[in-house]
């Protein structure tokens, strides 16, 4: 198995290579069978590394303990459904899972692209195929899976206990697929202007598979949180890590892009900047790719320190100084059709828009780093930690919910104050009534009223908005939800918008009530005592421990009351592993929509008594609901639209793209 | 003093007499709501006494949220579970019931273990430098942006001025037909999204 997945290692090396120099070669020639062969290899991509995947898989389950890499990463005791997260458990494993990503991404990419985007193709193509040589090349000739020991060992090492969580079944593969998808749009991006397509051409692609890295990476993140809140046992779901940092600031900086794409798709202007954009999320994904291979900041994450991050920044530093130069290269042709009227517009939003997201992520660049330029200057490595960044993103995180709330509203072009007034009027008097209502009750921080005004805010807006899209329907016979269907098919980029906007609102409900007002307690206590935390009545009743084959699992029964009544029996364990000299807790949730009550074991004591961490966590559940609703967003966002149509609105706004696209296709 | 909320109008009819970016209204408004968010809850402060078992965890909990386990990468001695962070914590808990204070704690642990222990970095020296430079950069990040806005009007103003139509009406009629087109939106129904999008 692993030999067959060597040599398709090495086939991928050799199609990637061809389609890179078949596609370039063909586009300078003008030869249409050369790029279509090209892009054959590029299709044929994903075979080649599926199998590859397949002989690593393979491996791992005929315990092939010749292989250096199956042996690092498993062991005969392992549970066989953890061969799938022991497969990207390392670095050489992680990087075939990338390249398999990238290969059928890459094939999806070429597949469905319009027919607008043809003449761009092979260079789009080149870029995605270059990108692929490199993670390839850096298998075959410095990460090998298929590498075999010596001397072959009776069992394995096994995996590291941490990653044992069905979180880790999908968090990796996601938040991996999402950092290698940047690929796709800086490739539609760079391909616009290799080809000197710098229009209005690339924008439709452009924006279709940023939105989809986009929702990706984000969905990877979120499931991150979750893993992290439900096993690491600490009760947080982000703790401004450099190697979370490393996955949240490309996020942000498509999130920029994703919005100020609108303005170059209906008034064709800030071209040079989406590119750029485009360029800059790139770098912050091979950013973030470099920080998890054994980056120079310590991190929780941290997997396998190894020299293989440098190769990373190598990469990272010439693909960013050769896409700049290409970028200045181009400059004169990538001037904007129209120009910006007034700073009150939606342009004039967006803008602001780009301006904070764009500084979180700077911020968060600079608290990563900051340890490495004070080592440089005063000789001492300096934490940067999360009092920072609440300090700083905070405030910037507040002033994105509130631009949320006024963006949408504000029309293209120019804008009256009367329209503003209008518009904000309703909701800024929900905004108010929901901070008195929540002062009323008790809630004094600061932060968080602000917080959830700002959220009612933002909500209003959006309710309003369809209240009345729906009325104004239903006014004409159609019934209500036909009315609301129909009104959110009527314009899905904007109404699936609005839902993604809903998600962040419901995170931010999720960050400031956990933050502000969670309560946590550490208590020892021996069977038949309980706790009370607010509200809540813990009983420990008592522990058994379960020898496994690889790990010892202590399993504590509580009942948990509120006043008289009973709420149920829970069962937070915690697991130890002697070959690791780690323990993995696995917490007890009580989840309802109002607070999380959470439980975890921590040291069992000698005696027979347990340390219980205890939190009570307000409105956290609210975050995971985010998830679903982003990708219902995304989904609205990008469900295509009908062919006709969608050619007829293209052809005059852009005689020359159809033009050539119509003598390539 | 208090803050009557039913003022709030009043202050936000202010906007029509500012003729600045949308900033300003957006700023206006943000602060209006921070602003009357903070000073109610400085209305609803207490004064002070002395600490209960309770305030004195909680407390404990923020400086165990602020301090570095010092063998473990990244992890605060509240997060971590090793032994050190254990010890760590139950000291932070020992000088809190001696009454020192959390800087004073704080200090304790910078002394001993460097100033990589604190989670976040001194407000002094040079490590002032990181505080410094984000407010710094936003601010010049904004001024670069309004320069640009600044610049993009000029340019609209001199190219109206030569091409002369004024209200030129760009792509939005014809964009809003298109939209009528693919969805069959009559008229009536567009009047709620007109302009906007």
């Amino acid at each position: 198995m692993a030999d067959l997945g060597y040599v398709t290692l090495l086939l991928a090396l050799a199609l990637a290579s061809y389609s890179v120099v078949g596609s370039l070669v063909g586009a300078g020639r003008d030869s249409p069978q050369l790029v279509r062969s090209a892009l054959n290899a590029t299709y044929l991509s994903p075979v080649a590394l599926g199998l590859s995947t397949a002989g690593l898989v393979g491996a791992f389950v005929s315990r092939d303990f010749s292989v250096e890499y199956v042996w690092a990463n498993s062991s005969r005791a392992m549970d066989i459904q953890y061969i799938w997260v022991a497969f990207y458990a390392g670095n050489e494993g992680s990087i075939l899972f990338i390249a398999f990503a990238l290969a059928v991404l890459a094939a999806a990419a070429v597949y469905f692209s319009p027919q607008a985007l043809r003449p761009s193709l092979p260079y789009v193509n080149a870029v995605i195929m270059l990108v692929m040589v490199f993670f390839v090349g850096v298998m075959v000739f410095l990460a090998n899976p298929f590498a075999r020991l010596d001397i072959v060992p009776t069992d394995g090492r096994g995996i590291n206990p941490l990653l044992t969580h069905p979180g880790m079944f999908v968090h990796p593969p996601m938040l991996m697929t999402g950092l290698i998808s940047f690929t796709i749009p800086f490739a539609i991006a760079m391909g616009a202007i290799l080809s000197g397509k710098t229009g209005d051409e690339w924008v439709d692609a452009g924006r279709a598979w940023g939105i989809l890295s986009f929702a990706l990476l984000g969905i990877g993140l979120l499931l991150g949180g979750w893993w992290a809140y439900t096993i690491l046992g600490w009760g947080g779901y982000w703790a401004w890590d450099p190697v979370e940092n490393a996955g949240f600031m490309p996020w942000l900086v498509m999130t920029a892009f994703i919005h100020s794409i609108m303005v170059q798709k209906r008034r064709g202007m800030f071209r040079m900047w989406n590119l750029a954009l485009l360029i800059i999320a790139f770098g912050f994904a091979q950013f973030g790719m470099f920080i998890n291979r054994g980056g120079p900041v310590p991190s929780v994450h941290s997997f396998g320190q190894s020299t293989l991050g440098w190769i990373f920044l190598l990469f990272m530093g010439v693909t960013m100084v050769v896409s700049f130069a290409v970028f200045f290269w181009r400059y004169n042709s990538l001037k904007s059709a129209q120009t910006l009227e007034s700073a009150l517009s939606r342009e004039g939003a967006f803008l602001v828009n780009n301006l904070l997201f764009l500084g979180v992520a700077s911020v968060t660049l600079w608290g990563v780093v900051y340890p490495l330029i004070s080592d440089l200057f005063q000789g001492e490595v300096i934490t940067v930690g999360q009092p920072f960044y609440n300090q700083v993103n905070g405030p910037m995180f507040l002033a994105l919910i509130f631009l949320m709330g006024v963006a949408p509203f504000l029309p293209w072009r120019r804008a009256s104050w009367r329209t503003v007034r209008q518009a904000l009027i309703a909701p800024v008097a929900v905004a108010l009534a929901v901070v008195a209502l929540l002062l009323a009750i008790g809630v004094r921080n600061p932060f968080a009223v602000t917080a959830f005004g700002l959220c009612a805010f933002v909500t209003a807006g959006i309710v309003r908005e369809w209240a009345r899209g729906t009325m104004s329907r239903r006014g004409r016979g159609e019934s209500y939800p036909v009315a609301f269907a129909r009104l959110i098919a009527g314009n899905r980029p904007r109404y699936g918008g609005y839902v993604a906007h809903l998600a962040v609102v419901l995170l931010a409900l999720g960050v400031a009530g956990s933050s502000f007002y969670g309560v946590q307690r550490d208590v020892v206590l021996a069977p038949g005592e309980a706790t009370e935390i607010g509200g809540y009545s813990v009983k420990y009743i008592g522990s058994s421990a379960v020898e496994r084959a690889d790990r010892v699992e202590a399993r504590t029964e509580v009942h948990v009351f509120r006043g008289d009544d009973f709420l149920g029996v829970y069962r937070p364990k915690r697991d130890f592993y002697p070959s690791f000299n780690l323990a993995s807790t696995q917490a007890a949730i009580r989840s309802t929509p109002i607070e999380d009550l959470y439980i975890i074991p921590g040291e069992i004591l000698d005696d027979g008594r347990v340390v219980f961490r205890v939190f009570v966590n307000p409105l956290v559940m609210w975050m995971w609901v985010a998830g679903p609703m982003l990708v219902l967003g995304v989904m609205v966002a990008l469900w295509p639209q009908r062919e006709p149509a969608a050619v007829y609105a293209r052809a005059p706004l852009d005689d020359a793209a159809v033009r050539s696209g119509a003598v390539t296709g | 003093m208090c803050y009557n909320i039913t003022d709030m109008p009043s202050i936000l009819n202010i906007r029509e007499r500012i003729n600045g970016p949308p900033i300003s209204l957006g700023l206006l408004a943000l602060f209006s709501i921070a602003g009357l968010a903070f000073i109610a809850a400085g209305c609803a402060s207490q004064p002070d006494t002395t600490p209960s078992a309770e305030e004195m965890e909680e407390e404990a909990q923020g400086i165990d949220k602020s301090l570095m386990c010092p063998v473990c990468p990244s992890e605060t001695i509240d997060q971590s579970q090793t032994q050190l962070a254990k010890q760590m914590r139950d000291i932070v808990r020992e000088k809190l019931a001696a009454g020192e204070s959390r800087e004073e704690i704080l200090r304790f642990f910078e002394d001993r273990y460097g100033t990589s222990v604190l989670a976040e970095p001194p407000r002094s020296g040079f490590n002032l430098l990181v505080w410094v430079a984000p407010p710094v950069a936003l601010a010049a990040g904004g001024l670069v942006l309004a320069a640009a806005l600044r610049a993009m009007r000029r340019s609209h103003d001199s190219d109206s001025a030569v091409d002369a139509p004024a209200d030129e009406p760009g792509l939005e009629p014809y964009l809003s037909a298109v939209d009528r087109e693919i969805h069959g939106i009559t008229p009536a129904a567009d009047e709620t999204s007109e302009g906007r999008d």
